[in-house]
């Protein structure tokens, strides 16, 4: 006659294995949890992605097919700020950069671009560059920022008239 | 005198292997988040791109007649608007060699002899 003795034993076995399955089945499951120290990963695309369209807006054009000096961002800072001229081109180039993609996506990110130049008297005053749309303070946005050195200051929002070096700042968030 | 029965002693140390297992898997995910949140707030504070850039527009810098000038558009607006302490100098003359660069956030600090080629 055969020997059962062991079968209740090979019952809980199997009972323990599965249980133990099913927790590393919940457990490898459990990543897709979006936690809050998971927010960092989409705040730090939108930087990168700011930060590598101010780089690129400040990439001079091949001189052998323009005769334009100085890089798009260049211009525009050196040029008065506040004339929509301006505005439109810097929210052109901006925009397009940003939004590029796979889809023809509206646009969903916001931004807020202002430079900074230093004064004579060594303080610091922001200017407004273009913003898509007012700050409310409820948004949850980036800082992606750019030094720029421009030659040509005569007439633009800064103080000094000589060659110096602004801060480009630009907040942006997703609608 | 009657002989006790420990027939289910196997099944009960069974029990609590099981539970064991089941409490540090717990322990396991309950740190996790720990370790993502650390994770994460380091990454965020340290200023990757804010060293990069202050590099290239120091490298920028140098070649530039108003050196002097800029070292002071660069102290200044990046202690007023980024609270960053930055202070660089570089050999004088017409081909600078070395530029010596310290940046300091007040959480990260970066120094650096930079060597031109």
């Amino acid at each position: 006659m055969i020997n059962s003795d062991g079968q209740l034993y090979t019952i809980e076995g199997f009972a323990a294995a599965l249980i133990m399955l099913i927790t590393a089945y919940l457990v490898v499951n459990a990543t897709s949890v979006y936690t809050a120290g998971d927010t960092h990963i989409n705040d730090m695309q939108l930087e990168a992605l700011g930060t590598d369209a101010l780089k690129m807006m400040d990439v001079a054009p091949n001189n052998t097919i323009s005769t334009i000096s100085g890089t798009p961002l260049q211009q525009i800072l050196s040029a008065t700020p506040v004339t929509p001229v301006n505005k439109a081109k810097f929210d052109e180039e901006f925009s397009t950069i940003l939004h590029q993609g796979a889809f023809q996506n509206p646009n969903t990110i916001h931004y807020n671009a202002t430079f900074t130049c230093r004064n004579s008297d060594n303080s610091t005053t922001p200017n407004l560059i273009n913003s898509t749309r007012d700050l409310t303070g409820g948004e949850h946005s980036v800082r992606a920022t750019k030094w720029v050195i421009i030659k040509d200051t005569n007439g633009n929002a800064c103080d000094r008239d000589e060659e110096q070096a602004v801060l480009v700042e630009v907040l942006l968030w997703r609608d | 005198m009657a002989r006790l029965n420990d027939d289910a002693q196997w099944i009960i140390l069974m029990g609590f292997i099981v539970s064991f297992s089941f409490f540090f898997l717990a322990l396991v995910i309950n740190q996790s988040t720990i370790v993502g949140q650390t994770t994460a707030e380091s990454v965020i504070e340290f200023p990757k791109n804010d060293i990069r850039d202050i590099r290239e527009v120091i490298g920028e810098s140098v070649k530039s007649d108003q050196i002097a000038n800029i070292n002071k558009d660069i102290t200044f607006i990046s202690m007023q608007r980024k609270s960053a302490l930055v202070w660089y100098e570089n050999d004088t003359g017409t081909n600078p060699t070395n530029i010596e660069i310290h940046y300091n956030n007040g959480v990260t600090s970066y120094n650096e002899t930079w060597t031109l080629p």
